[in-house]
């Protein structure tokens, strides 16, 4: 049933809108501002692609990449190669495994498949307990008020709304990225090739080749290797093609991202973005937030911009790579004052007994004048739980000399984080190292 | 005879008439820069002072030419500006941070043993001997168990039953010991400090007595920590302590704990964990008294399902040994037998026994624990004590801190009061336990109107695993100021998750700067900084009866 709604522009004309809000595709920012969007009482409608754990124009489901082919899978199948390395661990302390130790690939990507299957279907029932009607098929907007679905019934339904959110996500291509603290990354590299992963930097793929039994790369370096998968993961591009956006005038970047302002909005009144379509921070917490802002700024009655600072996240390398606030670079370029450069470079104890030769590397960077923590960075195990803590430390503005009266918890490996007496160096804003 | 920092031994004759000097006794001049020379009072402020010892009885006063054309005034003539009867966490700390401030420090210690009594110890002291360190170790390989069982969901699958063998278990862990002993040694070597081995006993306000040899000192540190208490039952000689729990020749096949507090709940997990049959014997209803009522119970919980037998209301009453050789343990609600072993977490006692502190009037408490003011002086004037031995907070951050600020107080001209409110806090059960902050119940008493944030969920491992492992977690929000004055997790990862946390929580954080605060994801922890609607609403009205009003 349409509800009455005013039009944008106040010519005075009231006019029937099928909807107050219609959101193209249900992950994480597409669900959350349309299940807050409706529990501010707006009547609202969200379309999704049909389910499948491979994405394609075709094909997506409820959850979107988070639940169904990032965080969420990526983070059990991190859980199931860490195993093999606990049971390394183990020997030395006292464990001994005789016998055969199998490791059965199609059963862990059967339960990984049924995990992301349930989870899915969690999603459907978020959205219809929360009274947001769903419509499985590809959506197009046709103008600032209507949306196109093509249901995977066949049918075609166009639905007015007062406003559009794109929240189609991303697709993995070939991209650049941007990097981290450099030192972090030299930790990351080499915790890799510690456990076992073959490095070749400085080298690009040249070639790809069918061969008997798999496939055969060949890089710029000369090298031939012979291998069964060859995973592309160089970066991921914005989903706007087949929205038809360029008949409707919606603005993008250069890299096909769509524009939007610090409250989401596009160039056009009643067309909206969040999520990685926008790719602003493309993360699932980000995309929830910047949902949870638009929710409120159309139909909660307070206008509420996403807040991009100091924004924690993770890298699910084993062991772990976790950072908030700035990288040590950033530090030194966005900071007029001096920057102080706390490292710690220690055995985790696990290790003291496993054997295992990996080092847990912790840093902090600190304002020299004001003693404000400016960012903080861990590779190790553990170091995303750890640092969820330090992230709500930056927020109310910590200082070192804060985190230095805190006292740990021990024995820990986060008590290290309240431990560094000493500064490692000493960085001008024209990045002259001083040694302390 | 103490080793001295950049001396030189020099018979000088001096007019200490009033002080009879025994004809050994040898006289050393110290000299340094003064920057660091505590205590000291110099007749002209030039860039040394001198100081002259004798290793002997105390000399007084004294005023020497030094010949340099200055003259200084020599201080009452110590052997040491410090003595620290005690080098675990607290001691060591102190006497190294003393030493960085320019004391002469020694350091008694007795001779190390993996089981304390009143002739051994070692240096690290219990955290590094028999306490924090060996116990997370053991943690650490009796939590495979569960690893093994979680990795089948994950793919895993063992041809045979991974086995463990707990003699290895202890030997990398005394290894370890070992090792960290040794970095003890070099942390005081490298600080200046003189360690000296054996019994350290106080025979005056700046004496110490140990090995039939007298120091005296300016000042005296206590910090002998404690030592775990077994009740005095009929069978009492039985039972082991953590002690001997961390040192078995053999993992126990049965074993029943008795105890309710940490010490008591990490033994429990760790036997359980490495395949032992576990009884815990609690006195009254719940664990871990002290705690938040709802941790209390979700831990305990959690532990039976991993297979920890509970059995509340139940106390020890004697331990017998029966012929076959295993224990039966009597309790008020009747008697269970075949235990191998039968160990007491029932508390531990500040190591107070026989040190000559009453002799020396320094005052104690009624369980033994020397009494100190904020600064850590007991009521003796050079006489001071640190750490578990003061029975304050009784964690090895806290005795660094109680050490540190011991420290910067008497040799850093800085008076410094050790901090003891929200002190985080972990229990390594499994799950494990952090906590920081007010319990609900407190936090009510004290601030009347309290939100309560509560999640209770199963961790994203489990989904798969099938285990029926969950993660608790509780906010607790003073209304008024919207401070976050309490925060208790339970479940994997809780204590390296409540690290950040503390320092938030220390720095006055609000619930809105948690909400504010973008999760990382996928954690166990982003569950806190997204708990949007309160589990209930506590308001304490005008008649001071709070009200429990169920959040929307």
């Amino acid at each position: 049933m349409a509800r009455k709604m005013l039009v944008d522009g106040g010519d005075g004309m009231e006019v029937e809108f099928d909807y107050d809000l219609f959101t193209i595709g249900a992950g994480s920012g597409g669900v959350r501002a349309s299940r807050m969007s409706a529990g501010h009482g707006a009547k609202v409608a969200i379309c999704e692609l049909p389910f499948h754990p491979i994405s394609s124009e075709k094909l997506g489901g409820c959850g979107g990449t988070c639940v169904i082919r990032g965080c969420v899978p990526k983070k059990i199948l991190v859980y199931g190669s860490s195993f093999h390395g606990e049971f390394e661990d183990s020997k030395n302390f006292g464990w001994d495994m005789p016998g055969e130790i199998t490791f059965d690939w199609k059963r862990l990507i059967e339960n990984k498949t049924k995990e992301i299957t349930r989870l899915n279907g969690v999603y459907k029932r978020i959205l219809a307990n929360a009274g947001v009607t769903l419509f499985e098929g590809a959506g197009k907007i046709i103008d600032p008020h209507t949306v196109e679905v093509h249901l995977t019934t066949g049918e075609i339904k166009r639905f007015t709304t007062k406003h559009i959110l794109i929240a189609t996500g991303s697709s993995a291509v070939l991209l650049d990225i941007p990097g981290f603290d450099d030192e972090m990354r030299g930790v990351v590299a080499k915790n890799l090739e510690g456990r076992g992963v073959n490095l070749h930097p400085s080298t690009n793929i040249i070639k790809i080749e069918k061969i008997e039994g798999g496939l055969k790369v060949y890089s710029d370096r000369g090298e031939e290797i012979e291998t069964d998968v060859v995973l592309m993961a160089v970066g991921r591009k914005p989903n706007t093609t087949g929205l038809n956006l360029n008949a409707v005038g919606v603005e993008l970047h250069k890299d096909g991202a769509i524009k939007v302002d610090e409250y989401s909005q596009t160039n056009i009144p009643s067309i909206w973005a969040v999520g990685d379509v926008t790719n602003r921070i493309n993360l699932t917490p980000v995309a929830l937030m910047e949902g949870t802002c638009l929710a409120k700024t159309l139909f909660g009655g307070e206008k509420i911009k996403p807040d991009y600072e100091n924004v924690p996240c993770a890298v699910f390398s084993i062991p772990p790579l976790s950072v908030v606030g700035l990288s040590e670079q950033e530090a030194v370029s966005q900071t007029e004052n001096d920057i102080l450069v706390f490292t710690s470079s220690f055995t985790p104890m696990k290790n003291t007994i496993s054997g295992r030769q990996e080092k847990t590397v912790m840093k902090l960077i600190v304002d020299a004048k004001t003693d404000k923590v400016l960012g903080a960075a861990m590779c190790g195990p553990d170091a995303p739980e750890i640092m969820q803590g330090i992230a709500v430390a930056l927020k109310c503005n910590a200082t070192k000399a804060q985190l230095d009266s805190t006292v740990g918890i021990h024995p820990s490996a986060a008590e290290e984080f309240v431990t560094m007496r000493t500064a490692t160096r000493r960085v001008t804003p024209d990045g002259q190292v001083i040694k302390v | 005879m103490a080793a001295t920092r950049s001396a030189f031994a020099a018979p000088l004759s001096s007019p200490t008439s009033s002080l009879r000097r025994p004809p050994h006794a040898l006289r050393l001049i110290t000299i340094f820069p003064s920057a660091r020379a505590p205590n000291l009072r110099a007749s002209s402020p030039d860039s040394f002072h001198v100081f002259s010892r004798f290793i002997g009885p105390r000399a007084s006063y004294a005023s020497v030419d030094t010949g340099n054309g200055s003259s200084v005034s020599i201080d009452e003539e110590f052997d040491f500006d410090l003595i620290t009867i005690g080098a675990g966490s607290g001691g060591v700390r102190a006497s190294r941070f003393a030493a960085n401030l320019g004391a002469k420090v020694g350091v008694i210690e007795l001779p190390f043993s993996t089981i304390s009594s009143d002739q051994t110890g070692g240096l690290g002291g219990t955290c590094v001997i028999r306490g924090c360190v060996p116990k997370k170790l053991l943690v650490y390989g009796s939590k495979f168990t569960h690893d093994f069982e979680e990795s089948r969901g994950f793919g895993w699958s063992f041809e045979s039953e991974p086995k463990h063998d707990w003699a290895t278990l202890i030997a990398q862990k005394n290894a370890e010991l070992r090792r960290l002993l040794g970095v003890y040694k070099n942390i005081l070597t490298n600080a200046g400090v003189t360690i000296i081995e054996g019994r350290g006993k106080v025979v005056d306000k700046h004496t110490v007595e140990v090995n039939g040899k007298k120091y005296t000192a300016k000042h005296i540190l206590v910090a002998v920590g404690g030592r775990a208490v077994v009740p005095d039952i009929p069978g009492r000689e039985l039972a082991i302590t953590s002690d001997e729990a961390l040192d078995l020749p053999s993992q126990p096949e049965k074993i029943a704990i008795v105890g309710a507090g940490y010490i008591a709940l990490e033994f429990a997990g760790i036997f359980n964990g490495l395949g032992s049959e576990v009884h815990v014997f609690v006195r009254g209803n719940k664990i871990l008294r002290g705690y938040d009522e709802e941790i209390r119970d979700f831990l305990a919980d959690q532990m039976t399902l991993r297979g920890i037998n509970f059995h509340f209301e139940e106390s020890p009453l004697s331990i017998e040994k029966s012929s076959d050789g295993h224990l039966s343990l009597k309790t008020n609600k009747g008697t269970l037998h075949g235990f191998s072993h039968v160990m007491f977490g029932t508390g531990r006692k500040p190591n107070t026994k026989n040190l000559g502190l009453e002799e020396a009037g320094v005052a104690l408490d009624e369980i033994g624990a020397i009494v100190v003011d904020d600064y850590s002086k007991t009521n003796v004037d050079s006489i001071w004590a640190v750490g578990d031995v003061t029975n304050r907070v009784n964690l090895t951050p806290v005795a660094l801190m109680e050490g540190g600020s011991f420290a910067k107080t008497v040799f850093g001209g800085q008076d410094t009061k050790p901090d003891h409110v929200n002190v985080a806090t972990a229990i390594f059960s499994q799950p494990p336990v952090g906590s920081v902050g007010l319990t609900e119940d407190e936090a009510i008493d004290e601030y009347g109107d309290v939100d309560v944030y509560t999640t209770n969920f199963r961790p994203m491992k489990a989904t798969l695993s099938g285990l029926p492992d969950r993660t608790f977690m509780k906010i607790v929000v003073d209304v008024k100021t919207d401070k976050v004055i309490g925060v208790h997790l339970c479940g994997d990862d809780s204590p390296e998750i409540t690290q950040g946390l503390s320092i938030a929580v220390n720095a006055g954080v609000t619930k809105s700067q948690f909400d504010s605060t973008v999760g990382i994801h996928p954690t166990a922890a982003e569950e806190l900084v997204t708990m949007r609607t309160p589990t209930r609403k506590i308001r304490k009205k005008d008649t001071k009866v709070p009200e429990a009003v169920v959040g929307s």
